[in-house]
Order: structure tokens, then C-alpha cells, then sequence
């Protein structure tokens, strides 16, 4: 399902285990320019050109004596804009951002796209499932499924807990707290005399 | 193949049943000759994990099997299940013998939480030693 | 005195039952979160605005600020014992309170974090309620232009003094504002970027951008870089706090207060800077420079109070001006707005038991988390135990609920995914993430005051500098614009003041670890 992990068989003492585990976080060079960076500069230029030239596109009612729904965006565009100039000059010249820094995040870890594509897949897949098969289903499944991506073992236990904990969720929150969330037929069904 | 110095493997963990198991696998390991192999491990799934040696606990436990005398290892993978992590040290190592603590538990508490000792027992290819930890800890 | 009265007022109150029930779920709820890593108080919030429909406002508003209190010892909990400091405001509390734990003084650290905190979110709780009128006699009277003035302090503020890049900053502010054009202009009717798609000419909802870029993004970045293995967790062991500690803890306590309440009232708040000024504070004046780095209490005490009473002090603009200066107080603004009330300077007035009762609620929790966490902090580790796979994934189911709630669209849930997908790559790329949040939540109401002040000066842009004013607010936020570009050009390298005090945290760290054994983060 996801990464294998990578057991970690150390020597025969202690320090010794842990200056190997000290071995596996070397700096990162934080050298050269970042192609995701860039991407993200270009996007951010992108929307600027967008917001400046779309914002021509507004409508504007009569009254011209004052500003009117046009002058905001210009602005904010010419802010973006200026700034994936200045944001690109500077990755360019090898300015990397300092990702960011997390207790569950392994900072000298390769992003791992398969992890990253199985959660979106999985969320996307119980967006589009909420209304055939009501929420709390549809959501067991993306629970189980992110949880695999993220290491979780076994087939049962994931089931099993998105399956109490979204039920539980669902209860109370459309029960106690009247928010709309389709149950599905059978949960609708079963709590009906509520 | 040369004849090798036997081992004995021993999965442990700093709780009153680790610390049964630990003792009887040193006691073995002096009546066999043998060589100790200490298996600490972790799923390493979550922050904390208390039952993986880190510090001054891990450093202890260094010293106090040096002055045993018996000669050791010790393992402390990390990612895996204990289960596997046992069966395989003990592949690995041709051990003679497993220790294992064995949590003192109710029937019910068994069937919701599964059982690491039976895993073991079935998939571990040597004989298993298993010690039940003081009867002073909880169910 | 008329402020203590109307307090009083709102204790009355807030000592109601279902008050306290509210305030002991959102502080635990707090806590909770503050321990375990991932989650924030800001997301927690974000997570829960759906119960703003089904509760009444007192008793969201007394739960969202339990929450936005409880993080806040929470995050102390784990930085002393596990080295892990969850935002930036708890570096330095790492820095010295986990030396302190490694040395064996870990129940001292704990008890003069949580009794600093407490001493220190009283008093700032209390300034809170003295200085709340006093600012809104001096801002009622202010023009579309000075509040305009003052959104673009907040704005430059968030985006240049938070997180480490200000150009990174400002992007992040520019993408915020951006998502607060889409939808129909308010004055005028007319759409705008909305791409022809009709369910965006209602806007894009708050909710679903926070906890896009909060949860979401949170979730894919922990999947993307998956850490393995625990980490150390400290022992709090060692003589309990004594009489030595608490002479020594006074001090820092009531001095990081003293930095703690202004700075975090200021509209370039956050409560890091604090932090770190009180840090270097007690580093100077204490009579045991050679403990500092090695586990100094009063490195401990004085940051912990500067942290807490910053909280405090970050609720003066918000409730006095409409003013959010975090991510959590952003969240927390749009909670009013579900209700319909907009903070400002005639809050007080049209809405005087809510907010005293609040405050006084802030009072009552702040208690309620001194009882929670002096005796049980070890408690609070076992939180996180929680394994990371069920704990992502079920993230990600509040996500989906507090998002599918808003307008039960399944569209809403695609725009989640999509603007999480944004948010992973901003803490991928070092964006930080409060600025989008920030620009979100307030582009609009700058939007609103600017025009209203070029309307009224008939489009003459002199307008915006015609008071004193917002000539020294734009003053100001022009300096918070160039002054680390000056200083990089003149020094040669980035000096923010988090910068220089990372740098030497980091430094520290490598010291204070460099012993064998030690696991190092």
C-alpha cells in the first residue's frame, strides 16, 4: 500500500544506535533553484497577470465619480504581480523557502507523491460518494483509505474505527446539533424514531 | 558451516512483563552459553511511544546487561510490527530460543485488541519461552 | 471603576452552568489540540465554526476562545517534554524547558510554564477588559480611511513579521486576498472572477479555505513526508517547583506580561516577537547567565508569559476594532460574522454582555487550565499516542464535515481538495499560511473602507493620508515593508528579529544535544 518502511537494524550499543540515527539526518544542501519553487512563482505570477487583466472585464454601473469595483482588484493584482517578480528574482538567484516544520514531518524525507495521490484520490472519491451513499460511508472509506497511506496495517482496524467514529460523528452533530449531512438510507433509517 | 555460539532472542519493552521477560532470558542465556539478542521495537506510528528506549532508560539497560557479562545485542528497529521484527531477528540469528513477556489480560480484553504473543507463537520458528510479567499489574 | 463593573457583570454570567460547560469543553478541547502536533487551535476553530448554526453565540464564542487558551498550554506541555515546539511562539519555551526536563528539573519547567501562563493570562485577561473601552473611545471616531490605513498595517504585519520569508509572506497575502475578490461585489452587484460559475458568485466560504489550507493541507504534507519513529518524551521528574523557582519565575513572569499584552495588541501582533524580546530579556538581567541554554527557569517563565498574555493582547484589536493579527483570531472574527455581528468599535456597546461575558469566560478558563494542567501534563503526553495514520485520516473526517456542513454542495468538498492541494504546496515552499488567511478575512473589509473613503474625497487618493492618523499607521506599515529589505541589503543576509533569535536557538540546540545518546529532532 504505501512506503515500506525502512527497518532501521541498529549495532550492538546504544550510542551507537543512535549516532546512526543521527546519521540519517544530514543537512540538506540548500543549494540550486528549486523547480517547485519556480512553479509556484510562475503560478503566482499567473494570477496577478489574471487578476489585472480579468478586473478589465468587471462591469462598472453608471456613477463615475467614484471608485468602483475595478480599483481593489487592480491593486491587489499589481501586488501579486510584483511580488512573483521579486519572489522570482530571488529564487532565481537560489533563495530557497524553509519548508515547513511539523512534529509528524520527516524533514529530510523525498515528498512521497504515491502517499499524496492515493489521500487525494481517496477524498476525491468520497466528495463525489457523499450524496449516493450518505456521509458516514462515504467518509469510512476515505478514513481507511488515508489511513493505509499513512502506514496504518491490517484491513479491519481502519474500517472499523472510521466506521464507529463517523457514525458517532454523524449522530452527533445531526441529531444533537441539526446539521444537514445525508446518513444514507439505512443510518437514516435506523434513527428515525430520534 | 562453523558451529556458532547459540543465541537466545528476547523481545522487551520497560514495563513490569519486559522486565520478567529480560531476566529470564538472561538467566537463559548464562545456563545455554548462550548470546543475547534484545529486541526493543516500535511501530513508530505514533509521537510517543514510551515502550521504545530512548536516553537514559536505553542507557541503563546498556550498562546492566555489560555487567551481566553475558555477551548481547540490541535491536531497536523501528516501522514494523513487533511480531515480524521478532521472526525475523530470530531467522536471522538461528536462535535456540525466543522470550517473550506476556501481558496479563481478560478474555474480552483479548478478542478487541488482538494478540501480539499469538502472532508470535505462530509464526516464530523456534521454541518460545513465555513469562507473564509480577501479578501486581492490572488486569 | 466602569469596566470592572460590566466584568463583574459578565462573571455573573459566565459562572452560568451551561457557560462553564462550554469553557471546560473548549479548554480541554484547547489542550488537546495544543499537545498533539498537526493540529492548531486556529484548525480546531476552523473545524467547529459548524456549530455556530446549531449553538447560541455566547456559548460558541466561550468554547472557540477555551480553544484558542487551551493551545496555548497545551503546545508548552510538549515543547518542555518533547523538545517539540508546535509554533514558533513556544521555540525558546523548547529551547530552556526541555533542557530543564533533560537535567531532570522537568516537573519545575512544567509548573512555572503552567503557572507563568496562568499569572500572565490573568493579568493581560484583565488589561484586556481596562484598556477594551478605553481604545474604543479613541477609535470610534475614526474615518474609512484611517481603518483602512489600519487593515494595510495588519496586512504587512501578518505577511512580513509571521513566518521566515516576507516576500513568501506577501504571496501568501496576495493569494488570500485574491480568494476574498471571488463572488459579487457588495456595493455594486456586480461579480467578480467568478469564472461563470454560479456557485462562486456567492464567494468562496471561509470555512472551506481555512480548513482547506489548515486541514487539508496539514494532511497531504504529513502524507507526502511521513516521519517514522518516536521521539524522546522527557520525564517530568525532579524536585517539584520550589521556593527558589518561584523568586526566580516572578520576575520573567510579570516582565514577559509587560512585552507580552502591547506587542500582542498591536496590528503587527503574533505573539513570536514577544517571545523571543523576553527571551532575550531574561538572558540579560539573570544572575545565572551560564544556566541560560543549559535549562534556565527564567528562559522558561518569561517566554510562557509573554506567549499567553500576547494571546490576550491580540483579542484588543479584534474586539475593539474588527482587527484579527493571528490565524485563530481571524477564524474567531468569522465566527462573529456567522452570527451576524460585526467586531468593531461599536461592539462593545450593541453587543456589551456577549463580549463581557466572553471575557470574563477567558478569566474562568484560564483557571479551569491551571487546574487541567499543573497536575496532569504527563496526562496530556498520552494523547499522543494516538497513532499518526488514524490521526490524519481523522482530521480529514472533521474536515469533510465541517466543510460539507456549510452548504451540503459536494462541490465545496472538490474546492477543499483543490485549495488544500494549495496549501500543501505553501508548507512545501515555506508559504505561510496565516497571511492567505489574514487577506482572506479582511481584503474585503479593507475593500469596503477605501472605497468609502475615495467616495466620500470624490476618488482624490490625498484622502488616505489626511489624518495623523493613518499618516502614522501607513508610516508604520511602510517601515514593517522595507525595513528587513534594508536591513538584508545593509547586513547581508535575512534579520528579522525571529531570524537572529532562531539562528541562536538553533545554535543551542546543537549544543545542549551534542552529548551522546541524545536524540536529536
Amino acid at each position: 500500500m504505501s512506503v515500506s518502511p525502512d527497518p532501521d537494524v541498529s549495532t550492538t550499543d546504544a550510542t551507537g544506535s543512535h549516532a546512526a540515527a543521527e546519521h540519517r539526518h544530514p543537512p540538506r544542501p540548500r543549494t540550486g533553484i528549486s523547480r517547485g519553487e519556480l512553479a509556484m512563482v510562475v503560478l503566482l505570477g499567473a494570477l496577478g497577470v489574471y487578476l489585472l487583466l480579468d478586473a478589465a472585464n468587471i462591469a462598472v454601473p453608471g456613477s463615475a465619480n467614484t471608485i468602483g469595483p475595478r480599483f481593489f482588484p487592480y491593486l491587489v493584482g499589481g501586488v501579486v504581480l510584483a511580488t512573483a517578480l521579486a519572489l522570482g528574482f530571488r529564487v532565481l538567484r537560489g533563495d530557497r523557502g524553509p519548508s515547513d516544520e511539523s512534529e509528524d514531518i520527516d524533514p529530510d524525507a523525498p515528498t512521497s507523491w504515491a502517499n499524496v495521490g492515493v489521500v487525494v484520490v481517496g477524498f476525491l472519491a468520497h466528495a463525489l460518494l457523499i450524496n449516493v451513499v450518505g456521509w458516514p460511508l462515504a467518509v469510512t472509506l476515505m478514513f481507511a483509505l488515508v489511513a493505509w497511506a499513512l502506514g496504518a496495517r491490517g484491513v479491519v482496524r481502519p474500517l472499523l474505527t472510521g466506521g464507529v467514529l463517523s457514525v458517532v460523528v454523524w449522530l452527533v452533530f445531526v441529531k444533537a446539533l441539526d446539521v444537514a449531512l445525508p446518513g444514507g438510507i439505512l443510518l437514516e433509517l435506523a434513527t428515525d424514531w430520534f | 558451516m562453523t558451529q556458532q555460539q547459540p543465541v537466545v532472542v528476547v523481545g522487551h519493552v520497560p514495563t513490569p512483563r519486559g522486565r520478567a521477560a529480560l531476566e529470564h532470558a538472561l538467566a537463559e542465556a548464562e545456563r545455554r552459553g548462550a548470546r543475547l539478542v534484545v529486541v526493543n521495537s516500535s511501530r513508530g506510528d505514533a509521537l510517543v511511544d514510551e515502550e521504545y528506549l530512548q536516553g537514559d532508560p536505553l542507557r541503563r539497560l546498556h550498562d546492566e546487561l555489560t555487567v551481566s557479562g553475558v555477551p548481547f545485542e540490541l535491536r531497536q528497529p523501528v516501522g514494523r510490527d513487533v511480531a515480524e521484527e521478532l521472526a525475523d531477528a530470530v531467522a536471522e540469528t538461528a536462535a535456540e530460543v525466543l522470550v517473550i513477556g506476556l501481558r496479563r489480560r481478560s478474555a474480552v480484553g483479548k478478542l478487541l485488541m488482538g494478540s501480539a504473543a499469538q502472532r508470535i507463537l505462530l509464526t516464530v520458528e523456534c521454541p518460545v519461552l513465555a513469562v507473564k510479567g509480577p501479578p501486581a499489574t492490572t488486569t | 471603576m466602569g469596566a470592572l463593573g460590566d466584568l463583574a457583570g459578565g462573571l455573573a454570567d459566565a459562572l452560568a452552568p451551561v457557560n462553564l460547560l462550554f469553557a471546560l469543553l473548549g479548554v480541554l478541547l484547547g489542550t488537546a489540540v495544543g499537545v498533539l502536533p498537526g493540529i492548531g487551535p486556529a484548525m480546531t476553530v476552523a473545524l467547529l465554526l459548524p456549530i455556530t448554526y446549531a449553538l447560541e453565540p455566547t456559548a460558541a464564542l466561550i468554547l472557540f476562545a477555551g480553544i484558542y487558551y487551551g493551545g496555548m498550554y497545551g503546545g508548552s506541555t510538549t515543547s518542555i517534554l518533547l523538545n517539540t515546539p508546535g509554533e514558533s511562539s513556544s521555540i525558546m519555551t523548547a529551547l530552556e524547558g526541555n533542557a530543564m526536563a533533560k537535567s531532570g528539573r522537568g516537573a519545575a519547567a512544567l509548573a512555572t510554564a503552567a503557572l507563568g501562563s496562568f499569572v500572565a493570562g490573568t493579568i493581560a485577561t484583565l488589561l484586556l477588559a481596562l484598556v477594551a473601552p478605553t481604545v474604543v473611545d479613541l477609535v470610534i471616531g475614526i474615518t474609512a480611511a484611517d481603518y483602512f490605513a489600519l487593515t494595510v498595517l495588519a496586512f504587512v504585519a501578518v505577511a512580513t513579521v509571521l513566518g521566515s520569508s516576507p516576500l513568501r509572506g506577501l504571496a501568501s497575502l496576495g493569494v488570500g486576498l485574491y480568494l476574498g475578490l471571488v463572488g459579487t461585489d457588495v456595493l455594486t452587484g456586480q461579480e467578480r472572477f467568478t469564472l461563470g460559475i454560479p456557485q462562486l458568485s456567492d464567494g468562496i466560504d471561509v470555512v472551506v479555505v481555512a480548513v482547506a489550507l489548515f486541514a487539508v493541507g496539514e494532511a497531504l504534507y504529513v502524507a507526502s513526508r511521513l516521519r517514522r519513529g518516536p521521539v524522546q518524551v522527557m520525564a517530568a521528574s525532579g524536585p517539584w517547583f520550589t521556593r527558589r523557582d518561584l523568586r526566580r519565575s516572578v520576575g520573567p513572569w510579570l516582565r514577559g506580561t509587560a512585552l507580552g499584552f502591547p506587542l500582542g495588541a498591536l496590528p503587527a501582533g503574533g505573539a513570536e516577537i514577544p517571545t523571543f524580546l523576553s527571551y532575550a530579556t531574561e538572558r540579560k538581567l539573570t544572575k545565572h547567565p551560564e544556566e541560560f541554554g543549559r535549562g534556565a527557569i527564567e528562559g522558561v517563565a518569561g517566554p510562557e508569559a509573554a506567549n499567553n498574555a500576547a494571546a490576550a493582547g491580540v483579542l484588543v484589536p479584534l474586539l475593539t476594532l474588527g482587527l484579527p493579527t493571528s490565524a485563530t483570531a481571524a477564524i474567531i472574527l468569522v465566527a462573529f460574522q456567522s452570527y451576524g455581528i460585526q467586531p468593531g468599535p461599536t461592539l462593545l456597546s450593541t453587543e456589551s454582555t456577549l463580549v463581557w461575558t466572553l471575557i470574563a469566560a477567558l478569566l474562568v478558563g484560564n483557571l479551569m487550565l491551571l487546574v487541567l494542567n499543573l497536575p496532569l501534563a504527563r496526562v496530556w503526553v498520552q494523547v499522543l499516542r494516538v497513532p499518526r495514520p488514524y490521526l490524519y485520516a481523522g482530521i480529514l473526517l472533521f474536515a469533510s464535515l465541517g466543510c460539507y456542513a456549510v452548504n451540503a454542495d459536494p462541490l465545496d468538498l472538490v474546492l477543499l481538495l483543490v485549495l488544500g492541494l494549495l496549501g500543501f504546496a505553501m508548507r512545501r515552499y515555506g508559504w505561510p499560511v496565516a497571511p492567505a488567511i489574514v487577506g482572506l478575512i479582511l481584503g474585503p473589509v479593507a475593500e469596503t473602507n477605501l472605497r468609502r473613503a475615495l467616495a466620500i474625497s470624490s476618488g482624490d487618493l490625498g484622502v488616505l493620508l489626511d489624518t495623523w492618523f493613518s499618516r502614522i499607521v501607513l508610516g508604520l506599515a511602510l517601515a514593517a515593508l522595507v525595513v528587513p529589505i534594508v536591513l538584508r541589503a545593509v547586513r547581508g543576509r535575512r534579520a528579522t528579529p525571529e531570524e537572529v533569535q532562531a539562528g541562536e536557538g538553533l545554535r543551542h540546540r546543537e549544543s545542549v544535544g551534542a552529548g551522546p545518546g541524545e536524540e536529536e529532532r
